[in-house]
Parts: structure tokens; C-alpha cells; sequence
């Protein structure tokens, strides 16, 4: 057929291609994220670095120590203790281990804490110099992570 | 593989190593070659194998969940899905109406996402470097509601044994509808790219062909199976998760060559978003999770279960000794049953076809090795 | 005269569990226990799934039978799991399909240590990985395979992974002394 024939000669095909790349030139389609000049914006549920919770008001941890956490996890990276305050009767959270580089950042740990203390937040930038940097202490994990910010 | 003796010139023995670009992972295949010709291959597998199955008989049901995502990685929530289907099956219950119309929303999306990255690195390997660009990007927003829906993009962690664990957030129906809008005119503007164009068709059509029996002597399934004729689909033979309720159908090819496994592929992809849009139009309401004791203990037996993953038969068999902890999950990964196939595929074609053929089978080394 | 009471006696053991299967009544269970009499010795069903127990010499003959008489033509998986307090420690779990009738069915078996079962190979082209996988991982040497050699652990490793006196923990000293150079466990 003279059509198909001429189709294969002035290759028709390939300029099909090349009209699909050459549309999708222009800059409303750029997609690319400046990182780090903005940071992107994470989803709300985002699991990133885990934190510990303070109550709004009084500014006391939330943390009951009920060691739910560190049963849930499927790395048995929590370590936690605590002991008993003789003033409140409750029992209170003293110690807190969290091993990030072992974290696989799951969430089970977040699903199992009854009283909302312990969060994965959207922090994802958890890089450190040291092997010791990603064993976070309770201070750590309730101040998060402070990267340094690049800006342009 | 055939005998191979040092001194026979005419026959070159050729690694195709674990760090290649083209073999999609940490895939390592001995080439045997005259010239050209590839005359055998032997596959040599095991660097990415963490030993999952030995792991899950020292986790709880509800612990390994995560762990089941990082075999497919690339579509992680139909792992998620097979393993819960799996354990709900055990313990003898069924996810609520509204839980299995939401797994069935993220499951062809993850279907949609793991071809758009099939497509992409296919296209790449093969040579064609803009499809990539407009697969990932197309991705990214598949990427986005399961960020939006669960916290993850690629670990999803999605589903729980008995349903879900979260509710569904504001917005999540306009999106996968605006999605779905988005994303049915893209498989056209890449058909549009690779179908008709010569060097596609000439580097495609009939290499690595598989015939209809060949692939069933193998054990091969998922479009591999479908574009060599052979109309079967689990999610229409022994439909789970309420597939029975969504009106789809089933895209097969004749000749089992490469090109087809690519038509079958880019037509899936459309049939997804035909389920995805009667699912979404028709949430039930209701309870997201079935009344599942917090500590999982199935009683004495064992089950196989399998789902239609997006590359094939994804099969989980799962023996329980009564006690809170699996005695043995057995997975049957359908990348490594595929890619028994190599061998018989490439014999008397090309090295660039291996590539080929390696990129159409879809294998995900995690899967291979777990 | 000091009165002894006899201590209490002790309430009996409970027998471990078992699964709670149903017998298979169906023409295909029939079929087999015609054919084979008694090498099938168990034919039951559990939630749904049927499955059948066999004597291991008699199962390429099972499978044959299954594929060519009953159509079962696709071999889904094979595996086996590791019970190490039974004298025949392995149960050789076979997976089959049939296109035509929809079902799948298992054939299990129960193998001791040290035991060469026959390999499926000639019956169905699919167990040459799946075989040489069950090899590497319990250490059941298939007597027939074409290349049986250790597919997912490095050839020269020792020790077979998924046994359960093998602890999760544990490598094989030798192999990543000599061919990493570290010492194991880094």
C-alpha cells in the first residue's frame, strides 16, 4: 500500500514520538522539586522521625510507661524503663532508647501507644555523622531532629 | 547448561553480572555465546535474599506484616494484601465490605504503579529514554494518595489482619477520581510513543516468545500467561476481596512474544482504572476492621492463599502451630517462578534480546530472593 | 503411726493439638484411592483447601496420575516444613492447579532425614527451581534433579537455613571469613 509505504519513508512514527516529547516541553509541566531550597510538603500520616509527645498544657510527657511500644515492635528496638513515683502513685517513664537505624519506620509502635505520647512525625531528614547519633535518648525524642537547613 | 570446555574457541562464556543496569536488581546471568548467539544461560540468584521465611517464624502475625512489603518492593501492597488474606483465612474471618472495597481501590492503583515502573524500565532498557520520565512522574501520583492514605510511599504497610487500620482521609475519593481522569489519556500519549514506532516493533515483535503450554509447563503466570493466549486471571478464576462485584475484563494476545506482553501490560493498566472507578463510586459504609483479638492466635492447620499480583501468582502458604507465632510462611514469589523461564526464551536469540526478555518477564529481585 | 497421703495424682497430659481437618469426600479423593489404594493414606480438607497425604515413594506416580487423568496441569509450588520432634522430621508439601476444573489440591508427604525423594522434574518442568529451593534451605537431596545444586545461599555455604535447629542469627563462620574477610556479624 503506497500509504504505508510513504508512512515508512518520512518516518511517520518516529516523528509521532518526538511530537508527544517536544508537547510536553513546556515549563507547566516541569515536575521536578527544587530540593533543598523548599522542602517538600509531606502527607499529615507521613511516618518519618518518631517523637514523644508532651501534654499541650502542662508540658508533662505523655508517656504512661506501659512498655506497649517496645513489645510492638517488630525489631525490638525500644528500650525503656521505669519506676514507680511514690507521689502520684502512677508509674513513669524514666529511660527511653529508640534505635533509629535499625527503625523500618512501620508505625506499629505508633498504633500500639494507648495515650498518643509516642508519634511519627514528618521529619525524614535523620542522617547523622555517627553510628551513636541514631541511638536517640528521651531528650532527643522529644525534641526531634535538627537539620541543617539549606536555603539558597 | 550445556558442557562448556576452556579450550572450545567458539564458544564464549559471558557474565552479565550482578551489578548491570538492565537486569532490574542484583540478577546475575552466565551467558553461553557464539558470537552473538546466546546458546544457553544459567541464572545464579541469592544476593538480595534476607531470609524473610526464616524472620517470620520469629515474629508475631501482626509484626511481619511490615516485613512482607519489602519483598515486591515495587508493589507493596499487594504483598500486604496476599499475607492478610492469607492469616484472615487462617483465623476463619472476612475483612468488613467497606475495608475490601478500599484494598481493592489500592491494589489496582499499586497494579497501575508497578507497570507505569515496568514501562519505564523496560522502555529504558530497551533504549527508548523519555517514557521513564513520564511513567515516574505519573507514579508519583499513585505514590501520593498511599502517602496521603497510610504513611508510606513505596513500605506502605497498608492493610492489618482483619482490615484496616485507618479510616479513609478527607479527599480521598476526588482525588482517585481525579487520578483516574488524569492518568487514562497518559496510557494513550505513551502507546503514542512506543506502539507503532519501528524500533519498538522491531525489537519486540517476536523475541522471547512463549508458547501456551511451555508457559504452563513452567508454571508461568500473570501477563506472561496472558499474552500467550491463555485467558486467566485469579482475580476472575477465584475471585477475593469482593473482585466478584467489579466488572472487568481479562486482555490476552495471541503470539507470546515480547510486543504482546507489552500490549497486555498497557491494557491492564486501563482495566484498573475501570475497576478503580466503580469501586470509588461505591464505598459501602461501615466498620474498617473485623473483630480481630488483639493477640493474633490461629488455631492448629495450615492454608494457601493467592492473589493476583501485578506480576503474576503470588501464593502464601502459611502453616500455624497454635501459638502466636507462624511455624512456617512459605511465599511463592512469582518473579522466581518466571524467571525459570529465561533459559527456554532466549535460546538462539541475541544478547540485546536477554535484555528484552529479562525486562518482559517483570522480575523485582526482592522477590526472587526474598 | 504417722499417716502418709499419697501425693495428688497428676492430671494427664493434653495431646497437642492437631488440625481440624474433614475427610475429602469427592470423585477426585475416590479416583486416587482406587488408583493407589494405599499409598494415599489421608484425604482430608481444611477450610475449604483439600488436601491429600501420601506415602513418598508414590508420588511421582500422584502427580503423573493428577496431571494426565485428572488435569491438573499446573504445579504451583513445591516446599516443606520442618517438624523436628517427628521421626520423619520433613513434610514435602506439592501445590498443584488445574485450569480446566478451577481447584487447586496439596499433596503432602512425610520424609525422614537422609531420605531421597524423587524428583518431579520429568512431570513438571516448573520443580527444577522450586526444588533445587526446598534443597538449599531444608537439605532434602532430590535423587534425579538434572542440576541440584544451592539456588538463593552462596554453593559453598554450609548448613541448610530454614531448619529449625538453625538459629536466626547464625552464619556460616567460614564462607564470610573467606570470602568477605570480616568477621561474622558486623
Amino acid at each position: 500500500m503506497i500509504w504505508s509505504f510513504l508512512k515508512k519513508v518520512f518516518l511517520v512514527d518516529l516523528f509521532e514520538g518526538l511530537w508527544v516529547t517536544f508537547r510536553n516541553q513546556k515549563t507547566k509541566y516541569i515536575y521536578t522539586e527544587q530540593y533543598p531550597a523548599e522542602r517538600p510538603k509531606v502527607a499529615e500520616r507521613y511516618r518519618g522521625a518518631p517523637r514523644l509527645n508532651l501534654n499541650p498544657e502542662t508540658g508533662e510527657p505523655l508517656c504512661i510507661g506501659c512498655n506497649l511500644c517496645a513489645l510492638a515492635c517488630p525489631e525490638n528496638l525500644i528500650v525503656m524503663t521505669s519506676e514507680r513515683n511514690e507521689k502520684t502513685k502512677r508509674k513513669e517513664m524514666k529511660t527511653f532508647l529508640f534505635d533509629t537505624s535499625r527503625c523500618m519506620f512501620c508505625g506499629l509502635c505508633e498504633d500500639a501507644c494507648p495515650s498518643d505520647a509516642l508519634e511519627l512525625t514528618q521529619d525524614f531528614e535523620l542522617a547523622t555523622y555517627t553510628r551513636e547519633g541514631q541511638v536517640w535518648t528521651k531528650q532527643m525524642m522529644e525534641e526531634g531532629p535538627k537539620p541543617t537547613r539549606y536555603t539558597c | 547448561m550445556p558442557d562448556a570446555t576452556f579450550l572450545d574457541s567458539t564458544e564464549l562464556v559471558l557474565n552479565m553480572g550482578p551489578q548491570h543496569p538492565s537486569t532490574h536488581g542484583v540478577l546475575r546471568v552466565i551467558l553461553k555465546l557464539d558470537g552473538e548467539k546466546v546458546l544457553g544461560t544459567d541464572c545464579v540468584i541469592g544476593y538480595l535474599h534476607r531470609g524473610v521465611e526464616k524472620i517470620a517464624e520469629n515474629r508475631t502475625y501482626a509484626q511481619f506484616s511490615p516485613y512482607v512489603d519489602r519483598m515486591d518492593y515495587v508493589a507493596a501492597i499487594s504483598n500486604g494484601l496476599g499475607y492478610c488474606l492469607a492469616v484472615e483465612k487462617l483465623l476463619n474471618v472476612e475483612a468488613p465490605p467497606r475495608a475490601q472495597a478500599v484494598r481493592v481501590i489500592l491494589t489496582e492503583l499499586n497494579r497501575i504503579a508497578s507497570h507505569l515502573l515496568w514501562l519505564g524500565t523496560h522502555a529504558l532498557d530497551i533504549g527508548a529514554l523519555t517514557p521513564v520520565f513520564y511513567c515516574f512522574r505519573e507514579r508519583e501520583e499513585a505514590l501520593k494518595i498511599f502517602e496521603k492514605y497510610c504513611g508510606a510511599r513505596l513500605t506502605t504497610h497498608a492493610f492489618r489482619i482483619g482490615g484496616l487500620q485507618y479510616e479513609l482521609y478527607e479527599g480521598f475519593e476526588q482525588e482517585v477520581k481525579a487520578f483516574c481522569d488524569m492518568f487514562l489519556p497518559k496510557v494513550d500519549e505513551y502507546e503514542e510513543l512506543l506502539t507503532h514506532n519501528r524500533i519498538w516493533l522491531s525489537r519486540l515483535k517476536d523475541v522471547g516468545i512463549l508458547t501456551a503450554e511451555e508457559c504452563k509447563e513452567y508454571g508461568v503466570t500473570g501477563p506472561v500467561l496472558r499474552a500467550a493466549g491463555v485467558k486467566w486471571d485469579l482475580r476472575k478464576a477465584q475471585p477475593y476481596s469482593g473482585y466478584e462485584k467489579y466488572d472487568f475484563l481479562i486482555p490476552t494476545r495471541q503470539n507470546g512474544d515480547t510486543y504482546d506482553r507489552y500490549m497486555v501490560r498497557m491494557e491492564e493498566m486501563r482495566q484498573s482504572v475501570r475497576i478503580i472507578r466503580q469501586a470509588v463510586g461505591a464505598i459501602p459504609e461501615g466498620p474498617v476492621m473485623a473483630k480481630v483479638s488483639k493477640v493474633i492466635k490461629p488455631p492448629v492447620g495450615e492454608a494457601y492463599v493467592s492473589i493476583e499480583a501485578p506480576k503474576g501468582e503470588l501464593g502464601y502458604y502459611i502453616v500455624s502451630d497454635g501459638s502466636t507465632q507462624p511455624y512456617r510462611v512459605r511465599v511463592r514469589p512469582p518473579s522466581f517462578v518466571n524467571l525459570q523461564a529465561l533459559d527456554r526464551m532466549v535460546r538462539g536469540a541475541l544478547i540485546a534480546d536477554v535484555v528484552a526478555v529479562i525486562g518482559t518477564l517483570d522480575i523485582v529481585l526482592g522477590e526472587v530472593d526474598r | 503411726m504417722a499417716e502418709e497421703k499419697a501425693p495428688p495424682p497428676k492430671p494427664a497430659a493434653k495431646p497437642p493439638a492437631t488440625m481440624a481437618a474433614t475427610p475429602w469426600e469427592g470423585d477426585l479423593a475416590r479416583g486416587l484411592k482406587e488408583r493407589f489404594g494405599d499409598a494415599v493414606t489421608e484425604a482430608s480438607s481444611y477450610l475449604g483447601q483439600n488436601f491429600l497425604v501420601a506415602k513418598p515413594e508414590a508420588i511421582t506416580g500422584i502427580l503423573q496420575w493428577l496431571k494426565w487423568e485428572a488435569d491438573f496441569d499446573y504445579l504451583v509450588d513445591i516446599t516443606a516444613v520442618d517438624w523436628p520432634k517427628r521421626a520423619e522430621r520433613f513434610d514435602l508439601v506439592y501445590i498443584l492447579y488445574s485450569f480446566l476444573r478451577n481447584e487447586r489440591v496439596r499433596v503432602k508427604t512425610r520424609v525422614p532425614e537422609g531420605y531421597h525423594p524423587q524428583s518431579v522434574v520429568g512431570v513438571h518442568l516448573t520443580a527444577n527451581w522450586l526444588e533445587r529451593e526446598v534443597f538449599d534451605m531444608f537439605g532434602i537431596e532430590f535423587a534425579g534433579h538434572p542440576d541440584l545444586r544451592r539456588i538463593l545461599m552462596p554453593d559453598e555455604w554450609e548448613g541448610h537455613p530454614l531448619r529449625k535447629e538453625y538459629p536466626i542469627l547464625q552464619q556460616d563462620q567460614r564462607w564470610v571469613q573467606e570470602n568477605l574477610g570480616i568477621e561474622s556479624g558486623q
